[in-house]
């Protein structure tokens, strides 16, 4: 059986069980009577569920000014006004769409798997503003058939209660929440300049240290300086790194990968993963490689850049979505045309271009 | 808008004092002169006192306010000096009491105009939609001090002809007779709680409805929404399940009202907690 999701909801309670098998029945009696060719959402249990804020599946950037230039009421007025005019595309949109390509492969070689990509839309907003989000959503067919708007309540309960694998939103309070109740979350960024890109092929580039790994070794670096990092590193070479939050996506994302290469469908494979690091091959890459070994995990390409800054080979690379921890590596990748996201973890928050950020400046 | 000519309050919810106090929690060595120990509807009644009380503050004449009447069926005399006592001591604003036989529950509730009645047993609640009494299950809210109303999104958006379907995938005639039935109920509740949520404003306000489409998908949702509003309610929060289990999204929303409409028969309240 599937074991993507870390955590099991134990449903010990028959009539509970029973009661959750009932309504799943009823929705696949539903769906399969829609006349549409909408393929029915899969079983969250067995799925990775992708928690999507409004604002990043969306550009709200003009609604949002109205927000907070004259109040919660005129901005849902506006919403309702307009209700039937669909919103721009926001900067997770291509990351969604991406998302639905992989299904259909997915979908295609098994037919009767739940283990799919489950988008859900989470968002801050009233229930009201709900009927433009959905038009939108079926103006351009996206496949979400579950949201959540909260109504103005913190949406991390809910996170918990949807399952969610990943969570990306625009606010970084909310992400901040998130990653301290261990859901992987990332702030999305629009970038600078429009890319081309894959819409055959989902490519998530990640950075290693504070994201897919802890901030062990990212604390020498800040607190000792290079020199201790690389005689560190080498001497613990054979000890794998501690987790980081984005750990967990990409083994999910390597789950389905496996799908696939069990069709004998490697070369072809629609699902393509990148490290994109400031550590260098010769001496303190080596740790990470074997760290990932240790978690069974495959990455596809391993790229050391040694200091070297990351945007220009993001723009080659293209991913639908780049995870970094540190602000001044998503300014640059943003100014190349990458669409990256912020995770915000470990000691990297305190620092700006390696500068320890003094707390009295903000007095 | 005149909102004087729309209303007609008050809002009449209907409990049954086995819901308002715990008698299984009593043993024989409970003193019998203390008062019932308190059973999950005090919380909500206090929370409807909440929104009274904000209603009021707003316009001294309010007329469309919560009225809470209890109904006791097969008491002894004893009993019923406890529930009126009891009542009294934990400071419950009940209207009416009404000490009836088992068979004249119904007609209680009809002779009465009850725009609600609320229970924990999902056979009582059955029973009073099919004879077109609105009714709802009285959950396992939480303290919040805001009152929570789920309303079902599936029975509002869905068609006659997707509702006749679900014969075949395993659901009684009874079943979809019951959640035909309760769409019907809800219209004039949804109304008056519509009117009432409009005395307050998006942000803390004292009651909060919300929308749970459980099985159906997007476009069933957007269809409840637009017809739940121009019925007049505006709904504060929306969530749409397609299939997903409902119990993680109820454990966080925590609603004191629940429009199950019926087709969940096997979940068994009494013993969630």
């Amino acid at each position: 059986m599937s074991e993507i999701k870390q955590t099991e909801v134990a449903t010990t309670d028959k009539k509970e069980a029973l009661a959750e098998e009932k309504d799943w029945a009823a929705a696949k009696a539903h769906f399969e009577n829609l006349k549409s060719t909408k393929p029915r959402p899969p079983k969250p249990k067995y799925a990775v569920t992708i928690a999507v804020s409004s604002r990043t599946l969306f550009d709200m950037v003009a609604e949002r000014k109205i927000f907070e230039e004259e109040g919660l009421e005129k901005y849902v007025q506006h919403q309702q006004e307009h209700e039937n005019e669909p919103l721009k595309q926001g900067p997770a949109f291509p990351f969604v769409k991406a998302l639905m390509t992989v299904n259909e492969r997915l979908r295609n070689l098994y037919p009767d798997s739940e283990e799919l990509f489950d988008i859900v839309l989470m968002t801050n907003n009233h229930a009201q503003v709900g009927v433009r989000l959905m038009n939108s959503i079926n103006h351009y067919d996206l496949t979400i058939e579950r949201f959540c708007m909260t109504g103005g309540q913190s949406p991390i309960g809910y996170l918990e209660a949807y399952m969610t694998n990943l969570y990306l939103s625009k606010d970084s309070k909310k992400v901040q929440e998130a990653i301290e109740e261990g859901i992987a979350a990332a702030i999305m960024f629009k970038p600078d300049v429009e890319s081309q890109l894959s819409e055959t092929q989902l490519r998530v580039a990640f950075d290693g240290d504070a994201v897919l790994f802890s901030d062990e070794s990212e604390i020498i670096v800040k607190q000792h300086g290079l020199d201790t990092f690389f005689e560190h590193e080498k001497q613990h070479e054979n000890k794998p790194l501690a987790q980081g939050p984005l750990k967990c996506f990409l083994e999910a994302l390597g789950k389905l990968q496996k799908k696939f290469y069990a069709k004998n469908e490697r070369l072809d494979c629609p699902i393509r993963t990148f490290l994109v690091t400031a550590r260098s091959a010769a001496s303190s890459g080596v740790r990470v490689l074997k760290t990932l070994r240790s978690w069974g995990l495959e990455i596809d390409e391993a790229l050391f850049l040694a200091g070297a800054p990351k945007g220009p080979l993001l723009q080659k690379i293209r991913p639908h979505i780049f995870f970094d921890d540190q602000m001044f590596h998503i300014e640059g990748a943003k100014e190349m045309g990458t669409i990256a996201a912020h995770v915000p973890y470990g000691i990297g928050q305190k620092y700006n271009k390696g500068k320890l950020i003094e707390p009295k400046q903000q007095k | 808008m005149d909102d004087e000519k729309n209303c007609t309050g008050p809002l009449i919810i209907a409990l049954q004092y086995n819901d308002l106090f715990d008698l299984d929690s009593m043993s024989a060595s409970t003193n019998t002169d203390d008062a019932l120990p308190k059973g999950r509807a005090v919380t909500f009644i206090k929370a409807v006192q909440i929104v009274n009380e904000r209603l009021v503050e707003q316009k001294e004449t309010e007329s469309l306010l919560f009225e809470v009447i209890l109904i006791a069926k097969e008491c002894s005399e004893e009993i019923k000096m406890k529930i009126v006592e009891s009542v009294k001591y934990y400071g419950l604003e009940i209207g009416k009491f009404f000490f009836c036989k088992k068979e004249e529950l119904i007609n209680t509730l009809q002779s009465n105009k009850v725009k609600l009645f609320l229970s924990t047993d999902r056979d009582d609640v059955c029973e009073a939609l099919h004879t077109g009494i609105p009714a709802a299950l009285l959950y396992d809210q939480c303290d919040d001090h805001v009152l929570k109303v789920i309303i079902s999104g599936d029975s509002i958006g869905f068609t006659e002809d997707s509702l006749d379907s679900l014969s075949d995938f395993g659901f009684s005639e009874t079943q979809i007779e019951t959640f035909k039935a309760a769409k019907i109920c809800m219209k004039e509740f949804a109304v008056l709680i519509g009117q009432m949520r409009r005395r307050f404003g998006r942000e803390n306000s004292p009651l909060c409805i919300c929308v749970l489409t459980a099985w159906g998908s997007t476009n069933v949702c957007a269809s409840a929404l637009k017809t739940l509003r121009g019925w007049g309610l505006d709904v504060d929060e929306a969530f749409c399940l397609a299939g997903a289990p409902c119990s993680p999204i109820l454990a966080v929303v925590k609603p004191h009202i629940l429009w199950d409409c019926g087709l969940h028969n096997m979940r068994d309240l009494a013993t969630q907690s």
